[in-house]
Protein backbone atom coordinates (compact mmCIF):
# COMPACT_ATOMS: atom_id res chain seq x y z
CA UNK A 1 0.00 0.00 0.00
CA UNK A 2 1.18 3.50 -0.73
CA UNK A 3 -0.77 6.33 0.75
CA UNK A 4 -0.68 9.39 2.94
CA UNK A 5 -3.35 8.12 5.29
CA UNK A 6 -1.09 7.98 8.32
CA UNK A 7 -1.81 11.70 8.61
CA UNK A 8 -4.55 12.36 11.10
CA UNK A 9 -6.66 15.46 11.23
CA UNK A 10 -8.83 16.92 13.92
CA UNK A 11 -12.39 15.69 14.20
CA UNK A 12 -13.61 19.25 13.51
CA UNK A 13 -11.92 19.16 10.11
CA UNK A 14 -14.11 16.27 9.07
CA UNK A 15 -16.78 18.38 7.42
CA UNK A 16 -18.83 17.56 4.32
CA UNK A 17 -16.60 17.90 1.29
CA UNK A 18 -13.38 17.08 3.15
CA UNK A 19 -11.27 14.82 0.95
CA UNK A 20 -9.09 12.16 2.52
CA UNK A 21 -5.57 11.70 1.14
CA UNK A 22 -5.47 9.54 -1.98
CA UNK A 23 -4.58 5.93 -1.33
CA UNK A 24 -2.98 3.60 -3.87
CA UNK A 25 -3.08 -0.14 -3.48
CA UNK A 26 -1.21 -2.81 -5.33
CA UNK A 27 -3.61 -5.74 -5.23
CA UNK A 28 -0.88 -8.35 -5.22
CA UNK A 29 -1.39 -12.09 -5.31
CA UNK A 30 -0.21 -12.32 -1.70
CA UNK A 31 -2.68 -9.67 -0.51
CA UNK A 32 -5.54 -11.38 -2.35
CA UNK A 33 -4.46 -14.74 -0.98
CA UNK A 34 -4.43 -13.39 2.58
CA UNK A 35 -7.86 -11.83 2.05
CA UNK A 36 -9.33 -15.06 0.65
CA UNK A 37 -7.95 -17.01 3.59
CA UNK A 38 -9.53 -14.52 6.02
CA UNK A 39 -12.94 -14.70 4.35
CA UNK A 40 -12.64 -18.46 3.87
CA UNK A 41 -13.27 -18.29 0.13
CA UNK A 42 -11.77 -19.52 -3.12
CA UNK A 43 -10.16 -17.47 -5.87
CA UNK A 44 -11.90 -16.92 -9.18
CA UNK A 45 -8.91 -15.25 -10.78
CA UNK A 46 -9.89 -11.66 -10.00
CA UNK A 47 -9.59 -9.42 -6.98
CA UNK A 48 -12.74 -9.82 -4.86
CA UNK A 49 -14.45 -6.42 -5.06
CA UNK A 50 -15.00 -6.36 -1.32
CA UNK A 51 -11.26 -6.77 -0.77
CA UNK A 52 -10.81 -3.45 -2.56
CA UNK A 53 -13.58 -1.85 -0.50
CA UNK A 54 -12.06 -3.17 2.71
CA UNK A 55 -8.68 -1.58 1.95
CA UNK A 56 -10.31 1.73 1.01
CA UNK A 57 -12.42 1.83 4.18
CA UNK A 58 -9.44 0.94 6.34
CA UNK A 59 -7.46 3.81 4.79
CA UNK A 60 -10.28 6.24 5.53
CA UNK A 61 -10.87 5.12 9.09
CA UNK A 62 -7.15 5.30 9.89
CA UNK A 63 -7.40 9.01 9.16
CA UNK A 64 -10.30 9.58 11.54
CA UNK A 65 -9.11 10.90 14.88
CA UNK A 66 -10.65 9.09 17.83
CA UNK A 67 -10.27 9.97 21.49
CA UNK A 68 -8.56 7.19 23.48
CA UNK A 69 -10.78 4.24 24.47
CA UNK A 70 -13.54 5.17 22.04
CA UNK A 71 -14.74 3.09 19.13
CA UNK A 72 -15.97 3.61 15.59
CA UNK A 73 -18.75 1.31 14.43
CA UNK A 74 -19.45 0.52 10.78
CA UNK A 75 -23.23 1.03 10.65
CA UNK A 76 -24.11 0.75 6.95
CA UNK A 77 -22.56 0.26 3.54
CA UNK A 78 -23.58 0.95 -0.05
CA UNK A 79 -21.53 -0.37 -2.96
CA UNK A 80 -21.65 -0.50 -6.73
CA UNK A 81 -19.17 -2.46 -8.84
CA UNK A 82 -18.30 -1.38 -12.38
CA UNK A 83 -15.40 -3.50 -13.48
CA UNK A 84 -13.44 -6.64 -12.62
CA UNK A 85 -9.94 -5.98 -11.36
CA UNK A 86 -7.16 -8.46 -12.20
CA UNK A 87 -4.82 -9.68 -9.50
CA UNK A 88 -1.67 -7.57 -9.52
CA UNK A 89 -3.42 -4.38 -10.58
CA UNK A 90 -2.99 -1.09 -8.76
CA UNK A 91 -6.03 0.98 -7.84
CA UNK A 92 -6.46 4.51 -6.57
CA UNK A 93 -9.02 5.25 -3.84
CA UNK A 94 -10.70 8.63 -3.54
CA UNK A 95 -12.74 9.27 -0.43
CA UNK A 96 -14.45 12.20 1.18
CA UNK A 97 -16.89 13.16 3.89
CA UNK A 98 -20.34 13.23 2.32
CA UNK A 99 -22.35 14.03 5.44
CA UNK A 100 -21.81 14.49 9.16
CA UNK A 101 -24.75 14.12 11.49
CA UNK A 102 -24.65 14.61 15.26
CA UNK A 103 -27.40 13.21 17.44
CA UNK A 104 -26.94 13.43 21.18
CA UNK A 105 -23.64 11.79 22.06
CA UNK A 106 -23.26 10.06 18.69
CA UNK A 107 -22.02 11.30 15.34
CA UNK A 108 -22.61 9.62 12.02
CA UNK A 109 -20.04 10.16 9.32
CA UNK A 110 -21.15 9.22 5.83
CA UNK A 111 -18.06 8.72 3.72
CA UNK A 112 -18.13 8.62 -0.08
CA UNK A 113 -15.73 6.33 -1.87
CA UNK A 114 -14.61 5.95 -5.49
CA UNK A 115 -11.96 3.56 -6.75
CA UNK A 116 -10.24 3.83 -10.13
CA UNK A 117 -7.82 1.61 -12.00
CA UNK A 118 -4.63 2.80 -13.70
CA UNK A 119 -6.61 3.52 -16.86
CA UNK A 120 -8.77 5.93 -14.80
CA UNK A 121 -11.80 3.68 -15.23
CA UNK A 122 -14.02 3.58 -12.18
CA UNK A 123 -14.06 0.10 -10.71
CA UNK A 124 -16.37 0.72 -7.77
CA UNK A 125 -18.09 3.41 -5.71
CA UNK A 126 -19.91 3.42 -2.43
CA UNK A 127 -20.82 5.04 0.85
CA UNK A 128 -19.84 3.91 4.31
CA UNK A 129 -21.73 5.08 7.39
CA UNK A 130 -19.54 5.17 10.48
CA UNK A 131 -21.01 5.80 13.93
CA UNK A 132 -18.72 7.59 16.37
CA UNK A 133 -19.07 8.77 19.94
CA UNK A 134 -18.56 12.54 20.27
CA UNK B 1 -24.96 -20.96 -10.26
CA UNK B 2 -28.74 -20.91 -10.16
CA UNK B 3 -30.19 -22.18 -13.40
CA UNK B 4 -33.50 -20.40 -12.94
CA UNK B 5 -33.52 -16.74 -12.04
CA UNK B 6 -37.07 -15.98 -11.05
CA UNK B 7 -38.99 -14.13 -8.39
CA UNK B 8 -39.15 -15.90 -5.06
CA UNK B 9 -36.15 -18.10 -5.80
CA UNK B 10 -34.13 -18.78 -2.65
CA UNK B 11 -30.36 -18.47 -3.06
CA UNK B 12 -28.08 -21.19 -1.76
CA UNK B 13 -27.15 -20.11 1.77
CA UNK B 14 -23.57 -19.58 2.89
CA UNK B 15 -22.54 -20.74 6.37
CA UNK B 16 -19.32 -19.52 7.99
CA UNK B 17 -17.74 -19.84 11.39
CA UNK B 18 -16.09 -16.73 12.83
CA UNK B 19 -12.86 -17.10 14.77
CA UNK B 20 -10.49 -14.56 16.25
CA UNK B 21 -7.83 -15.97 13.91
CA UNK B 22 -9.95 -15.10 10.88
CA UNK B 23 -10.63 -11.62 12.28
CA UNK B 24 -6.91 -11.08 12.81
CA UNK B 25 -6.19 -12.28 9.27
CA UNK B 26 -8.86 -9.96 7.93
CA UNK B 27 -7.26 -7.06 9.81
CA UNK B 28 -3.91 -7.88 8.20
CA UNK B 29 -5.39 -8.23 4.71
CA UNK B 30 -7.45 -5.04 4.87
CA UNK B 31 -5.14 -2.94 7.02
CA UNK B 32 -8.00 -2.27 9.46
CA UNK B 33 -6.39 -2.74 12.87
CA UNK B 34 -9.12 -1.00 14.86
CA UNK B 35 -8.57 -2.45 18.38
CA UNK B 36 -12.26 -3.26 18.72
CA UNK B 37 -11.55 -6.14 16.34
CA UNK B 38 -8.20 -7.44 17.56
CA UNK B 39 -7.44 -6.25 21.10
CA UNK B 40 -9.36 -8.37 23.61
CA UNK B 41 -8.52 -6.29 26.67
CA UNK B 42 -9.42 -3.02 24.91
CA UNK B 43 -12.64 -4.44 23.48
CA UNK B 44 -13.70 -5.89 26.84
CA UNK B 45 -13.83 -2.38 28.29
CA UNK B 46 -16.08 -1.00 25.53
CA UNK B 47 -19.88 -1.15 25.33
CA UNK B 48 -19.66 -4.16 22.94
CA UNK B 49 -17.86 -6.14 25.68
CA UNK B 50 -15.37 -8.04 23.52
CA UNK B 51 -13.81 -8.21 20.10
CA UNK B 52 -16.15 -8.14 17.12
CA UNK B 53 -15.68 -9.03 13.47
CA UNK B 54 -15.26 -6.34 10.86
CA UNK B 55 -18.62 -5.57 9.26
CA UNK B 56 -17.01 -6.03 5.87
CA UNK B 57 -16.11 -9.61 6.81
CA UNK B 58 -19.81 -10.46 7.08
CA UNK B 59 -20.44 -8.63 3.80
CA UNK B 60 -17.75 -10.73 2.12
CA UNK B 61 -19.92 -13.78 2.83
CA UNK B 62 -22.90 -12.03 1.24
CA UNK B 63 -20.75 -11.32 -1.81
CA UNK B 64 -19.73 -15.00 -1.93
CA UNK B 65 -23.39 -16.03 -2.02
CA UNK B 66 -24.13 -13.52 -4.78
CA UNK B 67 -21.10 -14.57 -6.85
CA UNK B 68 -22.06 -18.23 -6.49
CA UNK B 69 -25.50 -17.39 -7.88
CA UNK B 70 -24.80 -14.75 -10.50
CA UNK B 71 -21.13 -15.29 -11.34
CA UNK B 72 -19.07 -12.51 -12.88
CA UNK B 73 -22.12 -10.35 -13.41
CA UNK B 74 -22.14 -9.78 -9.65
CA UNK B 75 -18.41 -9.11 -9.44
CA UNK B 76 -18.38 -6.62 -12.28
CA UNK B 77 -21.79 -4.93 -12.10
CA UNK B 78 -23.38 -5.74 -8.74
CA UNK B 79 -24.98 -3.21 -6.44
CA UNK B 80 -25.47 -3.60 -2.69
CA UNK B 81 -26.98 -1.80 0.29
CA UNK B 82 -26.38 -3.21 3.75
CA UNK B 83 -27.15 -2.27 7.33
CA UNK B 84 -25.09 -3.72 10.16
CA UNK B 85 -27.56 -4.54 12.94
CA UNK B 86 -25.53 -6.42 15.52
CA UNK B 87 -21.85 -7.32 15.75
CA UNK B 88 -20.59 -10.78 14.80
CA UNK B 89 -18.26 -12.20 17.43
CA UNK B 90 -15.57 -14.87 17.58
CA UNK B 91 -17.29 -18.23 18.02
CA UNK B 92 -20.37 -17.20 16.03
CA UNK B 93 -21.62 -19.27 13.13
CA UNK B 94 -23.16 -17.02 10.51
CA UNK B 95 -25.74 -18.10 7.96
CA UNK B 96 -26.35 -15.84 4.98
CA UNK B 97 -29.75 -16.26 3.36
CA UNK B 98 -30.96 -14.55 0.22
CA UNK B 99 -33.97 -14.48 -2.04
CA UNK B 100 -34.83 -12.94 -5.41
CA UNK B 101 -37.55 -10.38 -4.66
CA UNK B 102 -38.27 -9.49 -8.28
CA UNK B 103 -36.77 -9.49 -11.75
CA UNK B 104 -37.10 -6.19 -13.60
CA UNK B 105 -36.53 -5.29 -17.23
CA UNK B 106 -34.69 -2.11 -18.10
CA UNK B 107 -33.62 -1.26 -21.65
CA UNK B 108 -33.98 -4.90 -22.63
CA UNK B 109 -31.81 -6.14 -19.77
CA UNK B 110 -33.05 -8.18 -16.80
CA UNK B 111 -32.03 -7.21 -13.29
CA UNK B 112 -32.59 -9.38 -10.22
CA UNK B 113 -33.46 -7.52 -7.03
CA UNK B 114 -32.53 -9.66 -4.03
CA UNK B 115 -32.74 -9.29 -0.30
CA UNK B 116 -30.40 -10.93 2.17
CA UNK B 117 -29.93 -11.40 5.87
CA UNK B 118 -27.06 -12.67 7.94
CA UNK B 119 -28.04 -14.48 11.13
CA UNK B 120 -25.94 -15.87 13.94
CA UNK B 121 -26.45 -19.26 15.59
CA UNK B 122 -28.95 -17.70 18.04
CA UNK B 123 -31.07 -16.41 15.17
CA UNK B 124 -30.05 -12.81 15.83
CA UNK B 125 -29.89 -10.59 12.78
CA UNK B 126 -26.35 -9.38 12.12
CA UNK B 127 -26.72 -7.75 8.68
CA UNK B 128 -29.65 -7.07 6.37
CA UNK B 129 -29.74 -5.57 2.93
CA UNK B 130 -30.59 -5.62 -0.75
CA UNK B 131 -28.67 -6.26 -3.92
CA UNK B 132 -29.27 -5.62 -7.61
CA UNK B 133 -27.51 -7.63 -10.30
CA UNK B 134 -27.78 -7.96 -14.06
CA UNK B 135 -29.03 -11.36 -15.16
CA UNK B 136 -26.87 -12.76 -17.93
CA UNK B 137 -28.63 -14.97 -20.47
Amino acid sequence: MSDETNKTISYEELIPGYEFPLANYELSASLVSKYLKAVDSASDGFVPPLAITACAIAAMTRSIPLPPATIAIHAAQELEFFKLVPIGATVECHSRVARKITRGKMSMLILGLEVFDKGKDKVQSGKATIALPT
Amino acid sequence: MLTEIQEGKVLNPVVKHITQEKINLYAEASGDFNPIHIDKSFAAKTPVGGTIAHGMLSLAYVSEMMAATFGRSWLSEGKLQARFREPARPGDTLTINGKIDCVEQKDGVSYANCNFECLNQKGETIVTGETIVKVLK
